[in-house]
């Protein structure tokens, strides 16, 4: 329940502007970002129908349109421009959506360096191989081995790791699809699902850092980063940010 | 009601525009120039000159005349060190602090010197809407445009500015924006641009995404140190490297900050090259000519062709090129996804820009609008929008770079990430490491960079009123907000008790509000002393006419017959008395004196002007037919 702080009327936590006076309501401890933009907590998302919800609530809240507003006014402005613009950045991203919808059903967020530190049993196998592959590959260009071979053997070390990836998105995908339809679920089951999310969740994070290694060797022997797609992007960087 | 404005403040131009019907309009002078050099200039004495004026200047008193100042806005002595070197005028400050600009024995922030510009912009307004026959014509707000790529500390700064040429500064908007809302206005509204703003100074690239009349900033990147301005240097150092003989390339900041070049040749020899920089955007070559001037006593020509010119300012251009690609990377494209192009800022008038950007994006780059009037254009509508409550249009831009703390080990752990859509906010905890500790320092910095040390330093605030508890079990949000001009707020509260911290932020390289204040208190007694000044100058002008006619009457060869025939007995005693008495005036600097005097010179010349007059229409007619007269 929020309290308008023009008129003293009270408005359910969903609505953005008092029912009674239509002034811009003061955000109050918020959470669910689904909500915020009317939509359910899905995880199947429209990306056009959220573009039109984000400029739609833009045109709402955005401080351009209160300028000549209150101060009390204008600070709700600023913080619900805000808001939404966390809530379309975060739901827009498959990840980042996954992560929200954990959080506001109550599982504690995987944290970011989580997934970096702790190798996932499932993952053992791969983690050690590549390990070895990648320490042989360092000692070869030490002795300063053939480029093109490092290159090579790089691309092979990744493989492995790309298609543990691809199956984890289709894992991924599965579990969506089972929480955006289990309307009829028990809670025991929908809580199932979640967690089997978060797990795979911290396995694709672990997999994401694994593919960043292989990556930065890739750069640091001078090769263009394997299936980059954008290749010189990476060491054109430092230069754009030379004056910062 | 006041009137509002936008402004473009450029490194090289700036411009004043506004919305008259729905449509925006660049106010011009008399002669139909849109364009106010930024440049500032102090005579001797203390007047200001701003613009055209102060342009002249830069030739005949370079070492008081200032350029490309908002090269120097937030920014510290460190930063500015190698184009400091290049420039005629001294450039100081502590190390760590803002810069200061010593000119004509007074010392300058770039805020100070770019709300001289900005009072030129809201003057020529002023007597634009005056000249309109409008009752309220008095222009008190206005938005100001910076490169998309400025940081918290310059975007500040130009608020700075803004308040204290005494504009509200309504908000402070990115330049490719604003001049992809000038084109918008033709309604093709949809669809994906990329907007190339390579100007004097800076260079932004912005990709939007525009639908329904929403601007939406996908990426933005830039350099906000590569411009025309680097394209003279270049040239600049041809010229001079040649005029000396000495070898050819020799970068002239090794050379111990140019400072044994006299200003005078350095600002003709740039003058020359930005000409020639100039026909070659539309001839195949040309000449450098440089005028004699001190330290060059024959002058100086040289044929230069398009082709040299573009060998020599590739890499230059080419350093467009990274931010590019990494905009299109943040915002998740290919080049092949832009649908539009556009061309902003003078520089992309070059040839060569307009070949790279066609390569860069596989498409004819617009330029239909003037690529230096388009970013007021612009400016003039957000102004619009903002107090008219328009909602047609509306600007979502985004921080161009990420913000973040020092934590532990000198690591930056970024709050709000690049490219994110403002305003937006973002909070982090912080504990106390010892028992009872009451206050913790925090280090806000920006930038992309994983150390600290290689990010931008914003500012340095101290988190007091912590309640005394254990070591770690304050529980001290503090919440970072970027409003929609993109400058940063910091607020911080205790989550156990709910106490508000106060915050005493100082700001790396900023003017505290403190400072503003005095400066703003500064400024109207200079203004008023500026005004005072050129009162006292046009009073001496004006004794000075008098004193001068009068003398001339005074050395006539036939003023003894004349006296004698015509004047009154004492009366040339009393011209002369007067004459003496005026002449004396005008050494000193009471105006008021010098009027008085002024006037009593004309009292007695009064009837000497009549006789002479009457002397002089006789002669005319001597020895004349009445039919001829």
């Amino acid at each position: 329940m929020l309290e308008c702080r023009n008129c003293g009327a009270g408005a359910p936590v969903d609505e953005h502007f008092c029912p009674q006076c239509d002034r811009i309501l003061a955000l109050g401890r918020y959470g669910d970002y689904f909500s915020f933009v009317g939509l359910p907590r899905r995880l199947g998302l429209d990306q056009q129908d959220l573009e039109r919800r984000f400029r739609d609530l833009s045109r709402k809240f955005h401080p351009d349109y209160f300028y000549n507003a209150s101060p009390a006014e204008r600070l709700a402005s600023l913080e619900r421009s805000s808001y939404l613009n966390d809530a379309y950045r975060t739901i827009r991203n498959p990840a980042a959506r996954i992560e929200h919808l954990l959080a506001i059903e109550g599982l504690p967020p995987a944290k970011s360096d989580e997934g970096g530190v702790k190798v996932p049993p499932a993952l053992l196998e791969e983690v050690f191989a590549l390990n070895e592959e990648l320490d042989e590959i360092r000692e070869l260009r030490e002795s300063g081995g053939d480029e093109a071979q490092l290159r090579a053997r790089l691309e092979l070390a990744r493989r492995p790791i790309d298609r543990k990836r691809e199956e984890h998105e289709r894992r991924i995908q599965e579990l969506s699809d089972r929480w955006d339809s289990n309307a009829g679920a028990t809670a025991g089951e929908r809580r199932a699902t979640l967690e089997a999310l978060r797990e795979q969740l911290l396995e694709q994070k672990y997999i994401d850092n694994l593919l960043a290694a292989i990556e930065r060797e890739a750069a640091g022997s001078g090769l263009s980063a394997p299936g980059s797609g954008q290749p010189g992007a990476e060491s054109l960087e430092p230069k754009a940010q030379g004056h910062p | 009601m006041s009137k509002v404005v936008g402004i473009d403040l450029g490194t090289t131009n700036s411009l004043v525009a506004y919305v008259k019907d729905g449509v925006p309009v660049v106010i011009r002078d008399e002669s139909g120039d849109g364009l106010v050099p930024s440049v500032v200039s102090i005579g001797e004495e203390g007047t200001i000159f701003v613009g055209r004026e102060a342009q002249r200047r830069l030739l005949t008193a370079p070492a008081s005349t200032v350029y490309s100042v908002k090269r120097f806005m937030g920014r510290g002595i460190e930063d500015v060190h190698e184009d400091a070197s290049l420039l005629p005028f001294s450039v100081g400050g502590d190390p760590g602090g803002v810069v200061r600009i010593g000119i004509a024995g007074r010392e300058f922030t770039p805020p100070e010197i770019s709300a001289f510009v900005l009072r030129e912009l809201k003057h020529r307004a002023e007597d634009h809407f005056r000249e309109q026959g409008e009752f309220d014509f008095e222009v008190d707000r206005a938005v100001i445009t910076v490169p998309a790529y400025f940081n918290d500390a310059q975007r500040t700064a130009t608020r700075d500015a803004g308040r204290l040429a005494g504009l509200e500064v309504l908000r402070i908007i990115n330049e490719p924006t604003a001049a992809s809302l000038a084109y918008g206005l033709d309604k093709r509204n949809r669809g994906t641009i990329a907007v190339y703003d390579l100007g004097g100074g800076t260079f932004d690239i912005s990709i939007l995404k525009v639908e329904d009349g929403v601007f939406q900033v996908l990426a933005t990147n830039g350099d906000t140190h590569l411009g025309g301005d680097d394209i003279d240097a270049v040239l600049t150092q041809l010229v001079l490297a040649e005029i000396q003989g000495g070898p050819q390339g020799s970068p002239l900041r090794d050379r111990r900050g140019g400072s044994s070049d006299p200003p005078e040749l350095i600002q003709a020899i740039r003058k020359a090259v930005i000409q020639a920089k100039v026909d070659l955007s539309e001839a195949e070559d040309t000449e450098i000519r440089v005028e004699s001037t001190a330290g060059l006593p024959v002058g100086y020509r040289r044929r230069i062709t398009r082709a040299d010119l573009e060998r020599m300012i590739l890499p230059l251009i080419e350093r467009t090129l990274g931010p590019c690609r990494q905009a299109l990377a943040d915002a998740g494209l290919q080049p092949k996804d832009i649908d539009e192009a556009v061309l902003v800022g003078g520089s992309t008038r070059i040839p060569l820009v307009r070949r790279l950007v066609h390569e860069l994006f596989g498409r004819t780059p617009h330029s239909e609008l003037n690529p230096d009037e388009v970013v007021a254009l612009g400016a003039a509508l957000q102004a619009d929008i903002l107090v008219s409550g328009r909602r047609e249009m509306l600007l979502l831009d985004v921080t161009p770079l990420s913000l973040g703390i020092e934590t532990m080990g000198g690591v930056m752990s970024k709050i709000i990430l690049r490219n994110s859509t403002i305003p937006a906010s973002g909070r982090e905890m912080f504990t106390s490491f010892a028992e009872n500790q009451t206050a913790v320092d925090v280090h806000v910095l920006q930038g992309e960079r994983e150390l600290a040390a290689d990010c931008r330093s914003l500012a340095r605030f101290k988190l007091h009123g912590i309640p005394p508890m254990p070591a770690g079990m304050p529980r001290i949000e503090v919440r970072f907000q970027i409003d929609a001009n993109g400058i940063l707020s910091v607020s911080a509260r205790e989550l156990r008790t709910s106490i508000e911290q106060t915050i005493d932020v100082k700001p790396s390289y900023g003017l505290t509000d403190q400072e503003v204040e005095r400066m703003l208190i500064e400024s109207f007694e200079h203004a008023e002393a500026d005004f005072e000044a050129r009162l006292l100058i046009e009073a001496r002008n004006e004794a000075e006419t008098v004193i001068h006619a009068t003398e001339k009457s005074l050395r006539r060869p036939d003023f003894d017959t004349l006296a004698a025939e015509a004047l009154e007995p004492g009366e040339r005693q009393r011209i002369e008395a007067a004459l003496a008495g005026a002449k004396q005036s005008i050494g000193g600097a009471d105006r008021d004196l010098i009027q008085q005097k002024t006037e009593a010179l004309n009292q007695a010349t009064r009837h000497l002007a009549e006789v002479v007059m009457n002397r002089s229409v006789r002669e005319a007619l001597t020895g004349k037919n009445v039919e001829d007269v």
